[in-house]
């Protein structure tokens, strides 16, 4: 019987087999049981007659833009303030995932391990999430945007909150149109993407600011250079054109008029080695958070391109990709003197009992550009407002920025771009806006948003 | 804040601490009945001695049933080259000594006299194997031992089956505080449980005197917290589980009485095994598809899953006592068995019942034979056969297409598994509250994803706790192997114990996409009335391997 005593020791692989098994379920509880629960299905937080009640989302002066009643998620009465916040705040249904509902559904709804979603009183204990973005100002941008597809994003680079974040197009989240999924028209078209963070485009002219920064460290008489802009140049029977030809201009002047036949030259001139690794310093190639929701990334890669590529590739075409989220940073790093403020969204997450327990506060990301050469590139920027876009634009503001028009191919018009700042110290407000398949020019289009954004936002205090 | 919503918080907080009591007493009882039946179990202590003839060497007895022999693996190591490597098995029945040549060359004479199949031995009788001769003696006529201490008398059952009714009245003051309205319906079931309790209680205890009773505590306390799930759902279905209940306790006494003789067992084994095989045809002739498988019998009234039930004849058929063991060494019988058995379970695409028979069959097999080529041969047989079944009926690995990604498939081949997960999050540690669940109204929610349901209502620490209850009932049969009255006992504890925590594996990790669901009951927990008879028939098994169930029957005549 000592065999048969030794032999059932097989039942010990059994019991093994039993405690991974638990282990690899209580693994997944700890560390996704917030998600596991917070699923559109859950009886418990939807559905008729559930006593729970998820938290409010609130915009910085306290305007109800998300709140549970009756076991239903209502948004803000408003449709336009509704549509405008869509992006920021997320839909019911969790296909949004870059937006507040989804990434803080752990918080709203009050979920805890010990716990799970109720208190012990049988009550949900969600928290209000609190936004530093402004519901007015992003339902200004989203009419400014006016039905077209496109993005805008203001931010204070000082403080770090984000003010204002639209994507067009957009639905009401209230009442998600019944052909939402199914429509051809394209009329919804990554109408679930928040283009701010999630999307990558065609950056134009804008990475002009890239390339110049790169003229900057690596050509030593630059602002003694000039360049003969005829309207194209060739290179390696390429030709690289231009909308006009401005004649002989000099640095500041080529970027002002944003000359591609002086950019491109320039680009081939620093070489793919240090337009890379100017590329890589700004941000290219890497991710961005906003309060820990990750960005798409910018792309720029040059490693395997032929002179003519180059050239393009300094101009904002070629291969490269510019995410709006990167260019705002990339835009407060500017005006910072080189090391943005990294942006939030979220102001504070208050429990229904306690105190907040997360209160967003200006936290400095890594330096991006080097302070000397933020210094020129502003004075350049501020330049291109001055006298070039004009003034008039932003009254009062001192802006400094660059515009973009983005060839896309594919028989649709350009993307048009401006981002910039203001390098007032009472008004410290960065910006990006962009509209897709633009029949006007950039500062007609992407200009005109960020005018009135601007101007509307420096009262925002 | 008015006074009704202030008693209604006061009631939902008492119910939290009803919630956080159940499992702490469940943990209590657990610990208690586990530590009780380690105490009762008897020392590793000489039976018997066997003196040797020419060294006056002292050799202990220490099991039941001894192999002698010159292999080093006997349990009495005969240092004879003329004896066989496994020459006779020493075995103590409710007649007394006897001894089983098991087909030595030598031949086994006791007093002198050839042995035949089996002969009695007394004390004071000597056994010659080969050139050895061994006088059995009791323990007491050598001196050299020392005494034996008292034994240790197991803890008073009467208190445990008091927990157990207490942690029983505190999920029924939950059910009947649930809706927000006092009802006293839901008490009437638990009610009833109580009583059937007790009465098995009284019955094994005052009336046949047994010493032990932690088995069956155990099992109640199982049964106390499913009766409760089913209550907060379906009331009706409580009575149905009553029934099975009822029905399983008395199979479960049935089977004590027909486990304890082992001849009768030996006897029944091949009807048992022909028995099951009829069974299956008939399963398959008459039974119609109910959810995808063909494993319901409509008899009448009920409705009978045979496959339930073969899992005991399985167990019947694959164990032996240790002189047959060692005289029939062969598996070629139980395998042709669990081929067919297997088999049928494949025609009738009850995949998680065809695992638990592999399993089972592992385990049979490998105590029986302890040959690893024997069970590396079966698993690459049934790797092979499953990979056969892929390929010929690829509506088969539709099935697992969906494990380990269920979160891509909330709406259809995911969708039991996904709610498992999002309710069972729901309920934290101490549940939302019994009938206040959400996955109640999920397909087979009371049954198949049952785990998730105890998770949900009654919290994820009563729900580990039940399930690792489940692994320490394997656990427990395995330590009592060597302490059975027979390798009988030994092997069916095992194969019942291993049975029962697979079975429990199954249906909790198919539920939380561990494993690929499969849809199989939770022992003694989920709705079903064939199983819950089965699972009381497994716990015979591990019942009867514990020797004092059999002992008190002893003292009385």
């Amino acid at each position: 019987m000592r065999t048969t005593g030794t032999r059932s020791l097989i039942l010990f692989i059994l019991v093994l087999g039993f405690f991974t098994g638990l282990g690899v379920f209580l693994y997944g509880l700890v560390t996704e049981g917030g998600s596991w629960a917070v699923q559109p299905f859950n009886g418990h937080l939807y559905g008729s007659g559930t006593s729970a009640a998820e938290g409010r989302v609130l915009d910085r002066n306290d305007t109800v833009l998300a709140q549970t009643k009756d076991g239903k998620r209502v948004y803000n009465s408003d449709p336009a303030t509704r549509r405008a916040m869509l992006h920021a705040v997320g839909d019911t249904r969790g296909y949004l995932s870059a937006g507040v509902q989804y990434n803080y559904r752990s918080e709203l709804t009050g979920y805890n391990f010990i716990t799970g979603l109720f208190s012990p009183t049988g009550k949900t204990n969600g928290s209000d999430i609190r936004l530093t973005l402004d519901s007015s100002l992003c339902r200004l941008a989203r009419e400014k945007l006016n039905g077209r597809h496109g993005a805008a994003a203001v931010y204070n680079y000082k403080t770090g909150e984000l003010l204002c974040m639209v994507s067009t197009p957009d639905f009401d989240p209230q009442n998600p149109p019944k052909d939402l999924d199914t429509d051809k028209t394209g009329k919804y078209s990554g109408a679930y993407l928040n283009k701010i963070l999630s999307s990558s485009f065609t950056p134009g002219s804008i990475f002009k600011v890239v390339t110049s920064a790169a003229a900057i460290e690596n050509i030593p008489d630059l602002d003694s250079r000039t360049w003969n802009c005829n309207g194209s140049v060739t290179v390696d029977g390429n030709k690289i054109t231009d909308m006009y030809a401005y004649g002989r201009l000099s640095f500041k002047n080529a970027l002002a008029k944003s000359s591609n036949v002086a950019f491109a030259q320039i680009a081939i001139e620093v070489g793919a080695d240090k337009m890379q690794a100017e590329a890589n310093q700004m941000g290219f190639n890497r991710t961005f958070l906003l309060n820990g929701i990750p960005s798409g990334k910018s792309v720029y890669s040059v490693k395997s391109a032929k002179p003519n590529e180059l050239g393009w590739s300094g101009v904002g075409q070629y291969t490269d990709l510019a995410n709006p989220y990167h260019m705002l940073v990339l835009m407060g790093a500017v005006a910072n003197g080189g090391t943005p403020v990294t942006p939030y969204m979220i102001k504070s997450v208050t429990p229904s009992i306690g105190v907040p327990s997360e209160q967003g506060s200006a936290k400095t990301g890594s330096q991006l550009v080097r302070p000397d050469t933020a210094s020129r590139l502003k004075d350049y920027m501020r330049y291109n407002v001055s006298h070039e876009y004009g003034d008039s634009l932003f009254p009062g503001l001192a802006v400094c920025a660059k515009t973009g028009t983005a060839e896309v191919g594919g028989g649709k018009n350009p993307t048009c771009w401006m981002v910039g700042f203001s390098s007032n110290d009472s008004t410290p407000l960065a910006f990006v806006t962009l509209v897709e398949d633009s029949s006007t020019g950039s500062v007609a289009s992407a200009g005109r948003i960020a005018s009135a954004l601007m101007t509307a936002a420096a009262k925002i205090s | 804040m008015d006074l009704s919503s202030l008693s209604s918080d006061f009631i939902s907080v008492l119910l939290f601490v009803f919630r956080i009591a159940v499992p702490i007493l469940c943990t209590v009882v657990a610990c208690r009945c586990f530590t009780s039946m380690r105490l009762g179990k008897r020392r590793e202590e000489p039976v018997v001695v066997l003196e040797d003839m020419a060294t006056h060497k002292v050799i202990p007895v220490l099991y039941w049933e001894n192999s002698l022999g010159r292999s080093r693996s006997c349990d009495v190591v005969l240092q004879d080259p003329t004896a066989s490597r496994a020459h006779a098995v020493l075995m103590r029945r409710e007649s007394g000594w006897l001894i089983t040549d098991t087909n030595s060359k030598a031949g086994t004479f006791v007093n002198g006299k050839k042995v035949k199949e089996k002969a009695p031995v007394l004390p004071g009788d000597v056994i010659a194997m080969g050139s050895t001769a061994l006088m059995l003696k009791r323990t007491s006529e050598v001196a050299a031992l020392p005494p034996q201490p008292p034994t240790r008398r197991a803890a008073p059952p009467s208190g445990l089956m008091a927990t157990v009714m207490l942690t029983q009245i505190l999920l029924g003051l939950q059910l009947c505080l649930a809706s927000g309205k006092i009802s006293a319906a839901p008490l009437v079931p638990l009610g009833i449980l109580m009583l059937v309790e007790w009465a098995l209680y009284l019955y094994s205890i005052k009336i046949l005197h047994h010493v032990s009773f932690e088995l069956e505590t155990i099992a109640f306390l199982l049964c106390g917290i499913g009766l409760a799930m089913q209550a907060g759902t379906n009331l009706k279905n409580t009575y149905t589980q009553l029934a099975a209940i009822v029905i399983g306790v008395l199979f479960f006494r049935f089977m004590i009485w027909f486990l304890g003789d082992m001849d009768r067992v030996m006897r029944w084994r091949v009807k048992i095994g022909i028995l099951a095989v009829l069974l299956f045809a008939a399963n398959l002739l008459l039974a119609r598809e109910r959810n995808g498988a063909r494993n319901w019998i409509v008899l009448g009234p009920v409705t009978v899953q045979p496959s339930e039930f073969i899992k005991i004849a399985f167990i019947i058929v694959g164990t032996s006592t240790l002189d047959r063991l060692q005289t029939y060494k062969n598996l070629t019988g139980f395998i042709g068995f669990s081929a067919i058995c297997m088999g049928a379970l494949f025609f009738m695409r009850d995949f998680g019942s065809a695992c638990i028979f592999f399993v089972t069959f592992l385990i049979i097999a490998f105590m029986r034979s302890g040959s690893v080529r024997t069970i590396s041969l079966a698993c690459a047989v049934a790797g092979f056969g499953a990979f056969l079944i892929l390929k010929i009926k690829p509506y088969v690995a539709q099935r697992f297409d969906v494990w380990r990604h269920v979160w891509e498939h909330p709406g259809d081949a995911g969708y039991q598994q996904v709610r498992v997960l999002s309710y069972a999050a729901s309920g934290g540690l101490f549940g939302v509250g019994l009938g206040k669940g959400c996955l109640k109204s999920v397909f087979a929610s009371t049954s198949d994803l049952a785990f998730g349901m105890l998770c949900e209502e009654m919290g994820l620490v009563l729900a580990v706790t039940v399930i690792l209850i489940l692994a320490f009932l394997a656990l427990y049969a395995r330590s009592d192997a060597t302490r059975s009255r027979s390798t009988l006992y030994s092997i069916s504890a095992c194969a019942a114990g291993g049975l029962l925590l697979f079975q429990a594996c199954l249906n909790v990790f198919g539920a939380t996409d561990v494993l690929p669901m499969t849809g199989v009951t939770l022992p003694f927990v989920s709705l079903g009335g064939s199983s819950m008879v089965a699972v009381w028939g497994l716990l015979a098994f591990i019942k009867a391997s514990d020797e004092r169930t059999y002992a008190a029957r002893r003292r009385r005549r």
